[in-house]
């Protein structure tokens, strides 16, 4: 039976399986790659995408009960090509490495900012504890994230 | 290919997990069980998703207790309990479980089904809190207490299924505490849970104590609950009490931490939490 999901405020339709996870569809239906595979269970983050606007880890969630909801992946944060704060204060401090993390570390850091624009460093690395980069990347990552909630 | 029945009422989902029989499953938040896989696992023919279900989703802070529906997420039960520090084992044991993504997507009943998972931190600090649990079947519902809930877990009725949580609202101080090998995002290898309730002279009338990831299973430790009555909660004390009544526990190995180590720690666990609870009088 085909899954009707709402990605990125477009109509998708899915034929996988419905508990195929959610990044699976992403990527290789959708071809939406942003968000990665890597742990498939939750521990790393790199797949988070936001449902309904909060962030979850896509590699848990059966597509089957994303239907119905608003899925949001890290290709819908530029807009007409032009860069998120979060991304350009990211491409500032030279926050990307190998690429594996930063997709998950800007859905988690984006939505957390949204709610606390003012946060403090310890309050960001607290946000980031499912986030993991493998290039231990981490203090320009948070540099950037604190840029913008100092600034603001 | 497997099926899912996303159910749309709590009579929708017994009676489709009843029609399905052995084949069936519910499913929740889908953080445990997507990762059957990994654990070399087998999915049932079917799933029924609660998902869906309004009444599943409720908080209801009630005259004589806390109502919890069965599919309310981590992320909700620690910001609804925010304000109620009646409930503070709890809300710490929701508002610290894994990390901030499962915690938006893990369920109460998700944590209360999952046999496996020892390491479930809403386990423990519902068995502090003397939680029961509202099973719905086919005609009837019925209240368990979480702890009856744990040995019945595995072998439930076709067509049951959690309802809901139901806290008792009470005058104890409660704290949970966790023991993570990293900082934070982690499964903790040790969890104490402890609920007291003090007289005017700062003595223990009544105390209950749960611990988690320490054995296979969650459990309520009577033993060294005894130990408390009568005596005003020193962290010293109740360290030195734990340690002698510790040697009745059975360390669960895991890759993570051997058994022998899960149980040299809780001691130091148990006095944080009676430190944490006194900071509150």
């Amino acid at each position: 039976m085909p899954l009707h999901l709402t990605v990125n405020d477009e109509d998708r339709v899915s034929v996988r399986d419905p508990l195929t996870p959610l990044v699976d569809v992403l990527r290789d239906e959708f071809f939406l790659t942003g968000a990665k595979i890597v742990c498939r269970e939750g521990f790393c983050g790199a797949c988070t995408v936001w449902v309904d606007g909060r962030p979850v880890v896509s590699c848990l969630l059966p597509v089957g009960l994303a239907v119905d909801c608003k899925i949001h992946t890290v290709e819908s944060l530029s807009t007409n090509g032009d860069l998120s704060v979060l991304q350009k204060a990211f491409e500032d401090h030279d926050a990307v490495q190998c690429g594996m993390c930063f997709p998950g570390m800007l859905m988690t850091l984006t939505s957390f900012l949204d709610r606390e624009p003012r946060a403090t460093r310890e309050e960001i690395k607290a946000a980031l504890v499912g986030n993991v980069c493998r290039c231990t990347g981490y203090e320009r990552i948070v540099d950037a994230a604190f840029s913008l909630a100092s600034a603001g | 290919m497997n099926s899912l029945h996303v159910a749309t009422s709590v009579a929708d989902a017994i009676a489709a997990l009843a029609d399905r029989g052995d084949g069936g499953a519910p499913l929740a938040g889908a953080t445990w069980i997507m990762r059957a896989p990994i654990r070399k696992e087998q999915h049932p023919r079917s799933y029924v998703a609660l998902a869906k279900i309004d009444e599943l989703q409720r908080v209801e802070l009630l005259h004589d207790y806390l109502s919890i529906g069965a599919c309310v997420t981590h992320a909700r039960l620690a910001a609804a309990l925010a304000p109620l520090p009646e409930f503070r084992a709890l809300a710490v044991a929701a508002g610290s479980s894994a990390n901030p993504a499962i915690r938006q997507m893990a369920t109460i009943g998700g944590n209360l089904c999952a046999a496996g998972f020892a390491a479930a931190d809403l386990v423990p600090a519902l068995i502090c809190l003397d939680a029961q649990i509202e099973l719905a079947m086919p005609g009837e519902s019925t209240r368990v207490s979480v702890e009856a809930f744990l040995t019945m877990r595995t072998d439930l009725p076709h067509g049951c299924l959690v309802r809901r949580v139901m806290v008792p609202r009470t005058t104890y101080r409660s704290d949970h505490v966790r023991l993570t090998l990293r900082k934070g995002g982690d499964y903790p290898v040790v969890i104490v849970s402890l609920a007291a309730e003090l007289g005017s002279t700062g003595v223990v009338k009544s105390a209950r104590v749960a611990i988690g990831s320490v054995e296979t299973t969650a459990r309520r430790w009577e033993k060294f609950e005894r130990l408390l009555i009568g005596h005003p909660l020193d962290p010293a004390d109740v360290t030195e009490k734990a340690t002698l009544c510790a040697d009745e526990l059975h360390g669960r190995e895991g890759v993570e931490a051997p058994g022998w180590y899960r149980i040299k720690v809780l001691p130091s666990l148990v006095g944080r939490a009676v430190r944490n609870i006194r900071g509150q009088c």
